[in-house]
């Protein structure tokens, strides 16, 4: 008798446990229908944009660690060579010139970003609400006048930009290294930060934006980070001249 | 052993197996902070999404495969000093490549912009520092490798101001009009992004301006004359 208390005890917490679980999960289907639509497609069509991001993501730590044993194997093969260690400075110099490493350092954190404040029928009929909002050119414009200014390294929310890097928009969001990014724009900028900073100037771009409607910052920084670029630097077509 | 707790067992082994389950599923599709990112994506930006991290997959694995032969390279056992240089050479030469220090050749397109001034009318179309910097960004996008204007080499760091109209400073040099902005890449992909219905060519011709594309299979790009340096970055931490 004892014995059977015991397990009807035991199937009836199973039951409570497993009741709550379906309840759970069936709610959790039912939002995540609900927001995803009916379609079956679209459905089977995220999950692979998914299975891909994680596949890439993962190879991507393949690769950091893959690049971490070289330089190692590199390191290793010039220990006592003179040469090699003369070659293997020059080349780690080229990298952070190329881009493909994290870089810390002084120079000015430039933030633009879209006035939400204002709605297109809060403005007067001869204003234009895009006047508001941040364009790819905008940024393309701000990045010419750092670079005029002397900047060394430059990335955007975190996308460092390189010799290939494009900077373009596709309805409301922009674009760079086909990474897509959202307002507010993070542009950390490595340099003499007193030059740089001269963007604020009158006459420039960032006046100019902000006189437009933009929202714009410009800060200087004893200690900017600008990220690696995780991208490839392709060289199908091109060869060096021999 | 009794009929009675044979049946009770097999119910409780069901039960647990049912619910394990339903957990597994429940647990999968709860964790999924990614889902909500791409939630109100339409199917086109999907695609574009998709096919991004399937290009971005393959490049990353050619990346390792590379690494991983230059690792084999460098540990090889029975190897001098020469062998070691010459490996790391062959890097640098490389990187010097990518980054724009040396000249290069390839298939590619060449683009002619010119100013189109005719006196005494409004429709004069001067080319200005605004239409190259959409240019490059154009080339960029559809993937050139190399780019120069006027044979100033366009790297990350070049500027393209207007000086005094119609002079344009690149990298700090004066330039004019005839503009030729030569781009190393795969032609198809160069040439349809700027003839596109709509696109750069498209637009800048309906504003009066003189403009042509050439494809060519050797295409010669100068180096980047300048000299890069970081005088700004923490040196302390330089990566050993």
């Amino acid at each position: 008798m004892n014995d059977k208390k015991q397990v009807s005890i035991t199937i009836g917490l199973m039951c409570v446990v497993l009741t709550c679980a379906i309840v759970v999960q069936l709610n959790t289907i039912k939002e995540a229908t609900k927001i995803v639509g009916t379609s079956y497609a679209e459905q089977s069509l995220k999950d692979e944009v998914l299975r891909w991001k994680e596949n890439y993501e993962s190879l991507y730590k393949n690769l950091e660690e893959t690049e971490e044993k070289l330089e190692k194997a590199r390191s290793e093969a010039t220990q006592e060579n003179g040469r090699g260690t003369e070659l293997e400075g020059e080349l780690s110099n080229i990298n952070k010139l190329l881009g493909l490493t994290e870089l810390t350092g002084r120079g000015v954190v430039v933030t633009l970003s879209d006035n939400t404040t204002v709605t297109s029928e809060g403005i007067s009929v001869d204003e234009d609400i895009n006047d508001y909002v941040v364009h790819d050119e905008d940024l393309r414009s701000v990045v010419n006048e750092l670079y005029n200014a002397g900047a060394e390294a430059i990335s955007i929310n975190g996308q460092r930009l390189v010799n290939t890097s494009a900077i373009t928009c596709s309805g409301t969001v922009i674009t760079i290294n086909g990474i897509k990014l959202n307002s507010p724009f993070v542009i950390s900028a490595i340099g003499n930060p007193e030059s740089l900073y001269s963007i604020e100037r009158t006459g420039g771009y960032i006046e100019l934006m902000r006189q437009t409607g933009a929202i714009a910052e410009t800060t200087k920084s004893n200690n900017i980070t600008v990220p690696k670029f995780s991208g490839a630097l392709s060289s199908k077509y091109m060869r060096n001249v021999e | 052993m009794s009929k009675s707790k044979i049946a009770v067992a097999i119910t409780i082994g069901i039960m647990s197996f049912m619910m394990i389950y339903v957990m597994l599923i429940q647990i999968s599709i709860a964790s999924d902070d990614d889902r909500e990112e791409i939630e109100f994506l339409r199917e086109t930006e999907l695609k574009d999404l998709l096919a991004s991290y399937k290009e971005r997959y393959e490049e990353t694995n050619e990346k390792i495969v590379e690494a991983k032969n230059k690792i084999d390279e460098y540990e090889k056992d029975e190897k001098s000093e020469e062998d070691t240089v010459a490996l790391l050479e062959e890097e640098v030469k490389q990187a010097k490549m990518l980054l724009g220090y040396t000249d290069v050749v390839g298939e590619g397109v060449i683009v002619t912009m010119e100013n189109n001034v005719i006196y005494g009318e409004e429709e004069s179309a001067i080319v200005r520092a605004s239409d190259l910097i959409e240019l490059i960004n154009e080339l960029k996008l559809a993937g050139a490798e190399a780019i120069s204007i006027n044979d100033e080499r366009i790297i990350s760091r070049t500027d393209i101001f207007d000086v005094v109209p119609p002079l344009i400073h690149i990298n700090g040099q004066r330039k004019a009009s005839p503009f030729v902005i030569k781009a190393i890449g795969d032609i198809n992909y160069l040439e349809s992004a700027l003839k596109i219905k709509g696109g750069f060519i498209d637009s800048y011709t309906l504003n009066n301006y003189k403009i042509s594309i050439e494809s060519k299979q050797e295409i010669t790009i100068n180096k980047y004359e300048g000299e890069l340096t970081l005088n700004y970055i923490n040196k302390e931490e330089v990566k050993k």
